[in-house]
């Protein structure tokens, strides 16, 4: 579910890079959830072509999916199908963190390709010809030139999953059969697993994307090698000659080589997701560790990037010592570290669990990783805003996981009896605590005692709307601070204008620390 | 509910004072050692000139010798037990004021408890309970549970741990000072031994003498536990190798966090290095409303440059 602020963040950003009217058509879907035109239409207010131009916009741009829900033939019923909008919430967000993924793709790769993906985040969605006509129009080189760096540029950023193949246009997904939906649910029940129902945006992505083999695939129209192999340094190119040789290709009708020249690329946000995401994980440990366990991490994170399926893994993928020791020594800082140095980060890693040993292998606990991170968040909050004695009451809640009387938590947190009370009062008031009543009949009369607890998962979803209300503030001041009506007043230009300066700096490098905390709680 | 105690703290405070003072008298030359750890981190100590502090258990032994002298007679005329009463007569208003407090044991009463129990008027009750504090009978003790009301006991019981507050209350107040004392003390051993376990704490505190009271385990644990809460030390299970390579595996052991010395802050999170992560109204403030990021005077003082 998107926190209310999360929403207001998102219409913010919309109307900031598209204005009011597309603006308007976004939260509508965002309140309203998935729409028909025409409903969008009625709840906007807006004419019909008006509606089509700002989703057309918002479709360009990622933030809004087409899809095709057809309702499950039931009693003999004809079978439904209209065409419905979904809001893209996290691809909204993601608008934020452009320069963040600019700077990502500069780390690694050289500046035509960080001009590309530019190009990319400016337009939402190119076609390779597209790219190359912008290619030109900026420099001064021949045709066939270009196209050939333009070529070379999208596939270094394809190999690296940096961009992708556009979606589906408007996949089709089905609503399952009441029998259909019971029939899961006891087998679900029976074999004791807990399954994370899909959201209906999770499954029109999922509908949408192109298969695995061709997502990140660039088939180009040139003769084949003349070494008659495929070059194995560009595992994203296939010529026309090699398809029949992939049975999943063939499937694929709607991507044949003739459409190649209208296929649509756009950035893989998942990709840079990731990578944050391992990046957030590094600056976690740096600040328990010393360089040598982060720089064996960092090997471990380098090595199974390729094989995580998903960005919120929960562990990556087993690697031996030996593995992780060739790894290591690839990367400049990890050159003269030592087999047995390797080792002891191992276990230094372990400790608390960072990496988990079993049968002679090891894989990073990121989901650990992250808890720990997201709690050093909240208790931050807390001890800021509620004071020390909140803070050590509200690690105790947070660690037990259960409920704890009033009494049993000032002696744990050594806080005066009568004290204590009151500032659980007061985080419970803001939401930071649950609290339940319990009323003992003893011998003579009836006890009242207070339990308190943190419930995590309620938590999350209250602080992460902070941190978005937060965020939206900070814009907002952003943009008071520069308004022109500041101009007017008795202050000399120059002095306003330093003044000016370095309040943005202020307020937008805290806003881009904030959003690295938001990912903690939202996209990690 | 409440800290539980041993046997070894069902004692009068009487007692103990004395128990320091003595020891005290043998071990005088550890007085410096024992002063330098509290002035490190205590306000200064009063001199003789000025009226002695509500001293609390462990600090007597730092007062100077004239209000030790002091101290000591103080403690001697209340260490003495109640002997025979000078007026033996015991009114019937006073039998039955004394069996009401008798029959709550460790719990004591306070005259509002009384006087709900039995039917007699409150100045009866007040000329009762005086007469039975000046015969010894009962005695007034401190209740952490209603510090403003008066709290009383027949003689022959202690006050139970739901009075005192338990082994870390004096006189019905937390005794911080000592405390925070016993904290640091506790951190700076695991931090010499690296990783530690509780016995090892324990007997590292107990070779120090920082506290002149021994503390048993389960309160040895209670401190490092309260530092575990304050994020300085962080409770590990040993590996059996590396740093755990002298403690058994699975044994439950403690080690200091990080790079910070003690009372070193955590790490400052992202919403809470702005305005907004301080800020007690943040459910109130709106874009356009009478609190807002525009109007906010946190965010004024914070863009102060």
């Amino acid at each position: 579910m998107v926190p209310l602020y999360g929403i207001k963040c998102a219409v913010n950003l919309i109307t900031t890079h598209f204005g009011d009217l597309v603006a308007k058509v976004c939260e509508c879907l965002l309140r309203k959830g998935p729409l028909t035109l025409q409903a969008t239409v009625r709840f906007t207010e807006l004419t019909s072509s008006q509606v089509k131009n700002c989703l057309l916009v918002l479709i360009q741009h990622n933030c809004v999916q087409a899809f095709v829900l057809e309702q499950s033939v039931e009693h003999g019923d004809a079978a439904k199908a209209n065409t419905q909008y979904i809001a893209l919430f996290d691809n909204i967000i993601h608008r934020w963190r452009f320069n963040k993924f600019l700077t990502i793709v500069s780390q690694n790769l050289d500046k035509q390709c960080v001009d590309l993906l530019e190009a990319l985040l400016q337009h939402g969605r190119l076609t390779l010809k597209q790219m190359s006509d912008r290619a030109k129009s900026v420099q001064n080189e021949g045709d066939d030139v270009i196209l050939d760096a333009v070529q070379e540029a999208v596939i270094k950023l394809l190999n690296a999953h940096f961009i992708e193949r556009c979606p589906a246009s408007e996949p089709v997904i089905t609503n399952p059969t009441k029998q259909e939906v019971s029939a899961r649910k006891r087998a679900a029940k029976s074999a004791k697993i807990f399954e994370e129902q899909e959201t209906l945006e999770q499954r029109v992505v999922e509908a949408a994307a192109p298969s695995e083999a061709l997502r990140f695939l660039l088939v180009a129209q040139t003769e084949p090698a003349a070494d008659g192999g495929k070059d194995e340094t560009n595992s994203s190119i296939v010529t026309p000659g090699e398809k029949r040789k992939r049975d999943a290709l063939e499937s694929e009708t709607e991507y044949g080589a003739a459409d190649e020249q209208v296929v649509l690329w756009r950035v893989n946000f998942e990709e840079f997701i990731r990578r944050l995401r391992h990046k957030a994980c590094v600056e976690n440990v740096k600040t328990r560790l010393d360089d040598g366990a982060v720089t064996v991490l960092k090997a471990m994170l380098e090595a199974t990037r390729s094989t995580e399926k998903k960005v919120k893994t929960d562990n990556s993928v087993p690697l031996s010592l030996n593995s992780i020791y060739e790894e290591v020594i690839k990367s400049e800082e990890g050159r003269n570290i030592t087999f047995d140095r390797v080792r002891a980060a191992l276990i230094q890693l372990s400790c608390p669990p960072f990496v988990i040993a079993a049968n002679e292998s090891y894989s990073i606990d990121f989901k650990k990783i992250i808890e720990l991170a997201q709690n050093e968040e909240v208790e931050s909050i807390v001890l800021k805003r509620y004071g020390r004695d909140a803070y050590r009451m509200f690690r105790l809640l947070s660690n037990s996981g259960h409920l704890l009387e009033t009494d049993k938590i000032a002696d744990a947190t050594f806080v005066e009896k009568k004290e204590t009370p009151k500032i659980l009062y007061k985080l419970w008031k803001d939401d930071y605590l649950q609290m339940e009543k319990l009323q003992v009949t003893g011998a003579k009369r009836l006890s009242q005692f207070l339990l308190w607890k943190v419930n995590k998962n309620i938590l999350r979803e209250h602080v992460l709307n902070e941190m978005f209300h937060a965020a939206l503030n900070l814009v907002q001041r952003v943009a008071f601070e520069l308004e022109p009506e500041k101009e007017m007043l008795n202050i000399p230009r120059d002095k306003l204008l330093n003044r000016q300066r370095k309040v943005r700096l202020l307020l937008e490098s805290s806003h881009m620390k904030l959003d690295d905390a938001i990912m903690l709680f939202h996209d990690f | 509910m409440g800290v539980s105690t041993g046997p070894q703290w069902r004692i009068t405070k009487l007692h103990v004072q004395l128990s320091a003072c003595q020891r005290l008298d043998a071990k005088g030359t550890l007085r410096p050692t024992l002063i330098s750890l509290f002035t490190s981190s205590q306000p200064p100590i009063k001199t003789a000139h000025q009226s002695p502090p509500p001293c609390s258990v462990r600090a007597t032994h730092l007062l100077p010798s004239s209000c030790r002298q002091a101290t000591k007679s103080r403690m001697s005329a209340k260490r003495k037990r109640p002997g025979p009463a000078s007026d033996s007569v015991v009114t019937e208003h006073e039998k039955t004021v004394h069996e009401v407090i008798r029959s709550k044991k460790d719990m004591g009463a306070s005259q509002w408890e009384m006087k709900r129990e039995i039917n007699v008027a409150d100045n009866i009750i007040t000329k009762c309970i005086k007469s039975l504090l000046s015969k010894n009978l009962i005695k007034e003790v401190k209740s952490i549970q209603s510090r403003g009301r008066k709290h009383y006991m027949s003689a022959e019981f202690e006050p139970s741990s739901e009075i005192t507050g338990g082994a870390w209350y004096v006189e019905g107040s937390l005794d911080t000072e000592y405390i925070n004392v016993l904290k640091e003390q506790c951190w700076r051993k695991i931090y010499g031994m690296k990783v530690a376990t509780l016995e090892g704490i324990a007997d590292a505190l107990k070779r120090s003498n920082v506290s002149q009271i021994e503390l048993s385990k389960q309160q040895v644990e209670e401190i490092v536990k309260a530092l575990v809460l304050d994020n300085q030390v962080m409770e590990v299970k040993s590996t059996g190798t590396g740093e755990f390579a002298s403690i058994p595996v699975g044994k439950v052991c403690y080690k200091c966090i990080g790079k910070r010395g003690y009372g070193g802050e955590p790490k400052l999170g992202a919403l809470a290095s702005i305005p907004c992560g301080a800020c007690p109204q943040i459910s109130r403030c709106t874009p356009d409303g009478i609190i807002s990021p525009n109007t906010c005077v946190y965010y004024q003082k914070w863009l102060e440059f």
